[in-house]
């Protein structure tokens, strides 16, 4: 007998290491964001098809089912949206000469910064 | 704490000639908090089995021959203290996703080779004769490559990303990490020849991101961080080719 000897991964490979398991929440909420835009879209259309269909659409949206899909949604989208603002850092660094901004200030300048001012503005413009 | 302390190493063993399947065994190691993980190894091959075969050289962080799965963990041995796993017993593997030649000893041959398709070195249309003197660089341009030449090679990336355990031909981290050095390196011109490589879907598209290489990475190099910006410059390179087939890209190697 002699020769290598190879070691495989599991199926549930994931299982592994809890960082693979966070790996795969992280894309797993991608579905929740793919699903909510879809929603967004058909509203779109509803509201360029007229008043009616709108108000109707509005309407089958607010069934208690409806709403904790939108909840349900929202928490994924944050949390896919943290993940991305934290991985923007190592993405994108930027330099000031030699030195590098540090990771938690380039965050602030390049996700939440932009995040929560787009964020006020149309908050501002919906409920002015 | 008392002399007489000891700690329990179990250790991966697998001898090619005689064992089809690898097993573990378990070693009394006496306990000192100053110890690494291995140092214990150490002193099992030369006072109790000299049949044990694992890797080193520096014992301080520098060679990376050394990286192991310790716990389930990949590890620099020389740094992973047993204080920091006492008084539970310590598991010590090969490096997972690389085939195991003997015992500890994965084997390198595959990893190197990925190092090499990455054309790890300077690649210049110009090369100047020595009286023009080196090739300047500043600071700030030092600043943009550094980090990701610090690697020391240890492939604890490797046995931490599940796309290398699950696709033969990925470049892996430190693989790419290292071409991107070049990449960002203000006397390097290659960057062209080199994203040839880097960009098919077994090199660099295949990372998911999943950025536990960076987690265990003893030396802060980042490859998860490193991968991202080369397939940001990919996609530049990509567009480039796109809408300029034939002057493509603003970089171009010496070879081209
Ligand atoms: S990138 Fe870090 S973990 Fe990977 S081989 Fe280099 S030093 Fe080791
Ligand atoms: S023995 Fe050299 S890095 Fe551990």
């Amino acid at each position: 007998m002699s020769g290598q000897y190879h070691r495989s991964h599991s199926r549930a490979w994931f299982m592994e290491r809890p960082a693979y398991i966070r790996f795969m929440i992280r894309e797993l909420t991608s579905f929740f964001m793919a699903a909510y835009l879809i929603v967004l879209i058909i509203t779109l259309a509803k509201v360029g098809a007229g008043e009616a269909a709108a108000a109707e659409w509005l309407q089958a949206l607010s069934t208690t089912g409806w709403k904790v899909a939108h909840a349900v949604a929202l928490a994924a989208t944050v949390w896919h949206t943290i993940t991305f603002f934290a991985a923007v850092p190592q993405a994108m660094p930027i330099y000031i000469g030699e030195d590098r901004v540090p990771a938690p200030i380039a965050k602030i300048v390049m996700g939440y910064g932009p995040w929560v001012t787009v964020t006020a503005i149309i908050l501002w413009g919906v409920l002015r | 704490m008392p002399d007489n302390e000891t700690i329990t190493l179990e250790l991966f063993r697998y001898h090619p000639e005689t064992d089809s399947e690898p097993r573990f065994q378990s070693y009394e190691v006496p306990y000192d908090e100053d110890w690494v993980v291995l140092d214990a190894i150490n002193w099992i091959k030369d006072y109790v089995d000299g049949s044990v075969t694992h890797r080193w050289s520096c014992r301080m962080g520098v060679c990376g021959s050394c990286g192991m799965m310790v716990n389930g963990e990949p590890k620099l041995t020389c740094a992973a203290f047993l204080k920091n796993y006492y008084p539970f017993p310590i598991k010590v593997e090969p490096l997972v996703n690389f085939p195991v030649e003997r015992d500890l000893v994965v084997d390198m041959e595959g990893f190197m080779d990925k190092l090499q398709d990455v054309k790890p070195y300077i690649i210049r249309d110009d090369v100047n004769d020595t009286s023009q003197g080196e090739y300047r660089q500043s600071p700030a341009e030092l600043a943009q490559y550094k980090q990701y030449s610090m690697c020391i090679n240890c492939m604890l990336c490797y046995a931490a990303c599940p796309v290398v355990g699950h696709e033969d031909e990925f470049l892996g981290p430190a693989a790419l990490a290292l071409g991107h050095r070049y990449n960002k390196d203000s006397r390097d011109q290659g960057q062209s020849e080199r994203l040839e490589v880097m960009l098919s879907s077994e090199a660099m598209w295949g990372c998911t991101f999943v950025g536990e290489c960076s987690v265990v990475c003893p030396k802060h190099v980042d490859p998860a961080g490193a991968i991202q910006q080369a397939k940001a410059m990919g996609a530049q390179e990509y567009f480039k080719r796109f809408v300029m087939p034939k002057g493509a890209g603003a970089t171009k190697g010496a070879g081209a």
